[in-house]
């Protein structure tokens, strides 16, 4: 809120003159202290360490799950820097801001050191231990409750074991962002929940809504292969349309950026095929209906550039479909992702540029996912109180819940609850008993990844560098001591996890392609390389092109109360919010907006200039839910019909660098749920706007929407109608 | 009006800020080329005469790289490991009950380095590469790595607990710089960073008589300051 005449150019003049003053009056060597400052040695130093140049190790990044591996620097025994590692076939050497920002994560001030009770007092380990077996005793396994993010490996399967061993069934994971709708929707029409995608091979990319270069799935590893899409094949540069209501990082990458009424994705999907007319039998007769005249009436796109999507398709082919969490978030979501999985089979891309899967030959590894409808079923659990003891792990559901869900209020009917967490978070703070982790740079893991990008792999997660603070514990560790409580001699064999993974890894050698190696040989060929590559079984896409029993609603008549459509938009830096307390990423402009350290609602300046909202204005965005107040954006990438808010930022917890920042679009979402899967529908909710009266200059970088530098205009602007696909192809 | 009523306030502020920084600080003492460091009172008295003087003096004649082994594979030098002490201690039983080998002693035994205070500092924004000097004059040019050393830490093998016997400061640096040092070995061929450093400067001849190259060290901004 600065309101003066002191703009940016006048402070910057100001710093220029102070620092000349500062150079001219203060020179001089005066921050040598000879004598004064101590030097420490090692007491004991290992041959390869070299004050001064840095030792690499091979490990796996946790900032998302993508399972990207990664080689991190370490100087003095100090992790100092990730990037990728070029072994890895996901992907090949690089990372992306969010695993450049690791190491925040690491070093974060505000990670928890000590266990604690809820009165913030702190106690010992094995106090620790005894009072969750204090708790768990006489408690059925019924109304015991296990919350987790996604998660795979080894711990996924001593996890399992451990429930086992308390008699508990209630495995809930919950990941706020996973494609539910789209997994079930692949399921259902290839056979497998994430097919490989060949972007690299498409001639055409069709993408309803999935930001594979921001957020989506596996963004590094489709980057590389976006940049070969983009050389071409056969000499032809690839050409992507995305279609989708707010315009994403890879919307603005597009070719054509084609703004969509929310929630008619699968309507446009079936319009194509319509004006394809290739298809046949019941899939011709299922489109039928859906004639360019009413599809364009719906879905608010042209008819116009209906036919020049269908006959770009037909032209070059193979293409490639994809569909992302914009067309899944509705309450129609399922049938959308149904609508656009057909054009892969009708434009026959099956076996092409979607393929087969590998799956990893261990099941117990592979990857637990889950989305909200998990989080629902928990949920309902504990409103009714069934739930006595509650376990949390890697998910942060108290910040991630739909507002209209309660989850915070249902949450304390249970009796016991503990967070195994890095950081108090909302989540943390609601918990009985916080058990303090080590951070995923000084944890032993092994990590396996949805989408596997070649062939099947398992990630190796290995200390980087010893523990920051004494007191934390690898989960692995934690969840080998709780299993001690219950099946001690099992176990008796493993001191830590460590042992635990060693021995488990030893035990299938030969599948892991150590045949005839010697064991110490093998383990330490395994953690240089940090991943073990294995050809993996390829599981057969078995979908059916069937169309029966496919309808896709039409656009919601507009609502009088609520008119605006709400799209929680992702980030491709905060995504759930649970690094929002990595500086580095807070202060990364986002990509689009160049906002910086706030969230801010994107809204599209004729909407806008009819609701007479300017930039910076301070609006009030209502659902039937709650409201938050937030900045005002005018941002032409966005559907006139709906508004954005971007997720991650409104932390009333997290530390000092999430807590207070922006706000938490999760709080005013609606519990409206895909029919189909039962999935939050996360585009569904409406709101309304209205205007607080106060108003804010929006921190970001860029100048002000087509400003002029030096009074001269930098760039054309020219409205997308205005431009003729065919010239740009 | 407003906005130049903020902006010399504020240059009035940061001026006086500025003057008074300078005040308080210490003017740098000028210095000669062998100005002396302070005296620095350490955990143990470590004599370097001891260990690294002349055999007539009742030295032991280590070459400087045996203890100080990171200097001549990195840019900085690093402290000794407490084990390296140890290593040859251990087994020197004539010296064991001394004071200063049962500190020493102490510190292994409680598994904690001793605190050195650091003898020889230079500001953070200038790199100097142990290295890179000890491959150039040792490597290439056989000087004796005590006279290398001593180019800047000066004449450790008589001194006990070391202390700065040269400025250290930009202009000493660069003094050296400017000087015509030979680049060949013995009148060799130029080889590794010398050959790259010859696209740079072409040396000068310095003698007829003698077929030695000579050109002058690294004159960039950069090299130090990166």
């Amino acid at each position: 809120m600065i309101d003066s005449g002191f703009d940016r150019r006048d402070f910057l003049k100001v710093m220029g003159w102070g620092g000349t003053a500062v150079a001219l009056s203060g020179c001089g060597n005066t921050s040598i202290e000879d004598g004064k400052e101590t030097v420490v040695s090692y007491v004991e130093a290992p041959d390869y360490v070299i004050p001064g140049v840095g030792v690499y190790y091979n490990s796996t990044c946790a900032q998302c799950d993508a399972g990207c591996s990664i080689n991190g620097k370490v100087r003095e025994g100090r992790v100092l820097k990730l990037e990728g590692n070029p072994a890895s076939p996901i992907n090949r050497g690089k990372t992306c801001g969010l695993g450049q920002a690791g190491v925040q994560h690491h070093y974060n001030p505000d990670r928890v050191r000590e266990p604690l009770l809820r009165n913030g007092e702190t106690i010992t380990w094995d106090k620790a231990y005894a009072l969750i077996a204090e708790k768990l005793k006489g408690v059925k396994g019924e109304e015991i409750a296990f919350l987790s993010g996604g998660v795979s490996g080894h711990l996924k399967a001593l996890l399992g074991n451990y429930l086992d061993s308390i008699g508990c069934k209630n495995h809930y994971v919950y990941e706020a962002l996973a494609p539910g709708v789209v997994r079930a929707a692949n399921k259902k029409a290839y056979g497998v929940e994430m097919p490989r995608y060949n972007i690299n091979k498409a001639k055409v990319v069709l993408s309803f809504g999935a930001d594979f270069l921001g957020a989506w799935v596996s963004p590094v590893h489709f980057s590389q292969q976006y940049a070969q899409f983009r050389k071409g094949v056969d000499g032809q540069r690839g050409v992507l349309i995305q279609v989708e209501s707010k315009m994403t990082l890879t919307g603005a990458n597009a070719d054509r950026w084609i703004p969509v009424r929310p929630g008619t994705e699968g309507i446009l999907a079936l319009g194509i095929i319509n004006a394809l007319g290739t298809a046949s039998g019941e899939i011709a007769a299922a489109v039928k209906e859906y004639d360019k005249a009413r599809v364009s009436k719906e879905t608010g796109v042209p008819p116009g550039h209906i036919d020049k999507i269908a006959a770009l398709l037909k032209l070059r082919s193979p293409s490639l479909v994809l569909v992302g969490s914009a067309a899944e978030g509705y309450a129609h979501g399922s049938q959308n992702a149904a609508a656009i999985n057909l054009l892969n089979h009708v434009l026959g891309n099956i076996g092409k540029t979607v393929q087969a899967a590998a799956s990893v030959p261990f099941p117990q590894l592979s990857p637990a996912k889950g989305n909200t409808a998990a989080l629902k079923s928990l949920n309902d659990g504990l409103a009714a109180g069934k739930f006595k003891v509650v376990f949390n792990y890697a998910a942060n559901p108290v910040y991630t819940a739909p507002g209209a869900m309660k989850f915070k209020d249902n949450l304390a009917k249970a009796g016991f609850k503990v967070a195994f967490a890095h950081y108090l978070d909302e989540t943390a703070l609601q918990a009985d008993l916080v058990l303090p982790l080590d951070s995923a740079l000084e944890d032993w893991g092994t990590q396996v990844p949805e989408y596997l990008a070649d062939g099947a792999q398992i990630n190796i997660q290995q200390p980087l560098m010893e523990k920051l603070h004494a007191n934390t514990r690898g989960m692995g560790d934690i969840l080998l001591t709780l299993i001690k409580q219950r099946r001690a001699d099992s176990y008796k064999n493993y001191e830590d996890y460590y042992s635990y993974l060693r021995a488990a890894m030893l035990q299938n050698k030969g599948a892991l392609g150590g045949v005839g190696v010697d064991e110490d040989a093998f383990w330490n060929e395994t953690l240089t390389k940090g991943i073990i590559k294995m050809a993996g079984a390829t599981v057969a896409l078995s979908g059916r092109a069937g169309a029966s029993g496919l309808t896709v609603p039409g656009a919601v008549e507009c609502d009088e109360q609520y008119p605006l459509q709400l799209i929680p938009g992702v980030n491709i830096s905060l995504r759930d919010g649970r690094h929002s307390n990595q500086p580095w990423l807070q202060e990364s402009p986002d990509p689009l907006t160049t906002i910086v350290w706030d969230s801010w609602m994107e809204i599209h300046p004729k909407k806008a200039a009819e609701l007479g909202i300017v930039e910076g204005d301070i609006v009030e965005v209502t659902s039937r839910t709650g409201s938050v107040k937030v900045q005002a954006y005018l941002f032409p990438g966005i559907h006139p019909d709906a508004i954005s808010i971007p997720i991650g930022q409104g932390h009333e917890a997290l530390g000092r660098y999430a807590k207070g920042y922006g706000v938490n679009p999760f709080q005013i979402l609606d519990a409206i749920y895909d029919k189909e899967t039962g999935e939050l529908a996360m585009h569904e909710t409406r709101v309304k706007v209205s205007k607080t009266g106060q108003r804010v200059i929006v921190v970001k970088d860029e100048s002000a929407a087509g400003a002029k530098q030096i009074r001269e205009k930098i760039a054309g602007r020219m409205s997308t109608d205005e431009v003729d696909l065919s010239k740009e192809v | 009006m407003h906005r130049f009523l903020h902006m010399s306030v504020l240059l009035t502020g940061l001026f006086a800020a500025a003057i008074g920084f300078a005040a308080e600080s210490p003017q740098p003492v000028s210095m000669t080329e062998d100005s002396l460091g302070p005296l620095v009172e350490q955990p143990i008295d470590f004599p370097h005469n001891r260990h690294a003087g002349d055999a007539d003096k009742g030295g032991m004649q280590i070459d400087c790289r045996y203890c100080h082994t990171y200097a001549r594979r990195s840019a900085v030098a690093g402290i000794p490991p407490l084990q390296k002490c140890i290593g040859c201690h251990q087994s020197i039983e004539s010296v064991r009950e001394t004071p200063r080998i049962k500190k020493l002693f102490e510190y292994w035994e409680a598994k904690k380095p001793v605190p050195w205070k650091k003898v020889h500092d230079l500001p953070d924004f200038v790199r100097f590469n142990h290295e890179r000097h000890i491959k150039r004059f040792v490597e290439q040019q056989n000087r004796p790595v005590q006279e290398a050393c001593g180019y800047c830490h000066g004449n450790v093998k008589e001194m006990t607990v070391a202390r700065r016997s040269k400025a250290l400061s930009m202009g000493w640096c660069a003094n050296c710089h400017q000087k015509d040092h030979p680049v060949t070995a013995e009148g060799g061929t130029p080889v590794g960073a010398q050959a790259y450093w010859y696209t740079f400067q072409k040396p000068v001849v310095a003698e007829a008589s003698s077929d030695v190259l000579k050109a002058k060290g690294p004159n960039d901004c950069w090299q130090c300051h990166k």
